[in-house]
């Protein structure tokens, strides 16, 4: 059995050293579909740290009653239940940003990013320390969907947040269609992974040549 | 053999947790339930005063609009031809066409306002549309909507026209989104064959 975790560890690990979109690859679909607009791109980051948190502490809560054979289809069960919560709260509480994201915040469910927080994580682990992990790859996950937003928002729109910048919206700026499109995510997403990526490496580089 | 061990308890289980987990979300869409409804209704009112250009001002708070569209919107008859009227004292001020069609990615809904001499557009308003954010999106915006205020229904023919940015712009047509070519192409579609048709009835109602 591995020692306990410790809580800054768990934090660290999920937002830099795993983080699930550039290091796992995981969640890149809604990486792709929702961020070309800022704002629409932070409150998806925040209905993916809802359901990662929750949904990790209640597969915690329930983890030593849950029968191992049926352990998949509760996990999926517990996801799609905060999913539909946030959902419906969006639809009553700001119908313009549920009409934006479409049926985008609905798919979180298939995001493999919670499901392999649950099963990788949440099965084996404590709730308190389920619910910071959650939080911590939901966070993570956010951290690079509004990166890429940034960008593709600049460039494509001249614009953060729907507010105009000084030279992006001006005439001097011609404004980059393809960021607006779905292929500006590939483009940006491919360059944001490449250097994290590149940033940890050296990292890795310099521990092991401390360690010898 | 303990609880666990029995073959009805992974049943039971799943069975029961689906029982606590949608009781929690019935209860929730009930409460709100009246909301959502209120919010879509509200989103409809709203696009057929802004198609009629009727003047909101700072007041366009919910309620407001909904005083407004009950005090002041009629439901279609046989003289309207399916439009709904905005009839402020006993005078008809205006007709209100709801629109929808395919979009690029999802159905477009929107209204389209005319005057009382039946030609002339006030304004364009759309409720429901799916379009690419900052591409097609852009057709709830002011800056495309605005084009048709002032803009007639052709006698025959193409009701109104949406031309590519590059080309000149007459007294019915107006410039299409950079960009959002499909969305124009499917809006300009659907709008059409709805004011044609309407244009027709009203011929006949007259």
């Amino acid at each position: 059995m591995m020692a306990r975790k410790k809580t800054s560890d768990v934090v660290l690990t999920a937002i830099w050293g795993d983080n699930p979109v550039f290091r796992q690859i995981l969640g890149i679909c809604s990486a792709l579909a929702v961020t070309n607009l800022v704002l629409n791109t932070m409150v998806m980051g925040a209905a993916v740290i809802f359901t990662t948190a929750l949904s990790g502490l209640t597969v915690s809560l329930l983890r030593k009653h849950t029968p191992r054979i049926i352990r998949m289809m509760v996990e999926v069960l517990i996801v799609a239940f905060y999913v539909i919560l946030f959902d419906q709260a969006l639809k009553a509480y700001w119908p313009e940003m549920s009409r934006n994201l479409g049926p985008y915040v609905g798919l979180i469910i298939t995001n493999c990013i919670i499901m392999g927080r649950a099963e990788a994580f949440a099965n084996a682990n404590p709730p308190g320390l389920s619910f910071i992990d959650g939080l911590a790859s939901g966070i993570g996950y956010s951290i690079v969907l509004v990166s890429v937003a940034i960008v593709r928002e600049l460039l494509g729109m001249g614009s953060l947040l729907g507010v105009a910048m000084p030279f992006f919206s001006s005439s001097l700026w011609d404004r980059w269609i393809i960021m607006v499109m779905p292929p500006g995510a590939f483009f940006t997403l491919a360059v944001i992974v490449w250097f994290a990526r590149t940033a940890q490496k050296d990292r890795e580089a310099e521990k092991k040549q401390g360690a010898k | 053999m303990s609880l666990r061990d029995r073959a009805w308890f992974p049943v039971s289980y799943m069975f029961v947790l689906t029982l606590v987990l949608s009781t929690i979300l019935i209860i929730f869409g009930t409460a709100t339930r009246k909301r959502v409804e209120e919010n879509e209704t509200l989103a409809f009112e709203r696009a057929v005063l802004e198609a009629l250009s009727i003047e909101l001002g700072a007041a366009s708070a919910p309620g407001q609009i909904h005083r407004i569209y009950l005090s002041d919107i009629r439901a279609a008859d046989e003289t309207s031809a399916s439009a709904l009227m905005y009839i402020k004292g006993d005078s008809l001020h205006g007709y209100a066409l709801p629109l929808e069609g395919p979009g690029f990615w999802a159905p477009i809904k929107g209204v389209i306002g005319i005057a009382p001499d039946r030609v002339t557009i006030t304004g364009i308003a759309f409720y429901e549309q799916n379009e690419t954010p900052g591409l097609g999106g852009e057709i709830t915006r002011p800056s495309f909507r605005t084009q048709f205020a002032g803009k007639r229904i052709t006698d025959a023919g193409r009701p109104l026209e949406i031309r590519s940015p590059s080309e000149p712009l007459d007294e019915s047509s107006v410039h299409a989104i950079t960009g959002a070519t499909q969305t124009s192409i499917r809006l300009e579609k659907f709008m059409n064959e709805r004011l044609a048709g309407w244009r027709d009835a009203m011929e006949a109602v007259r």
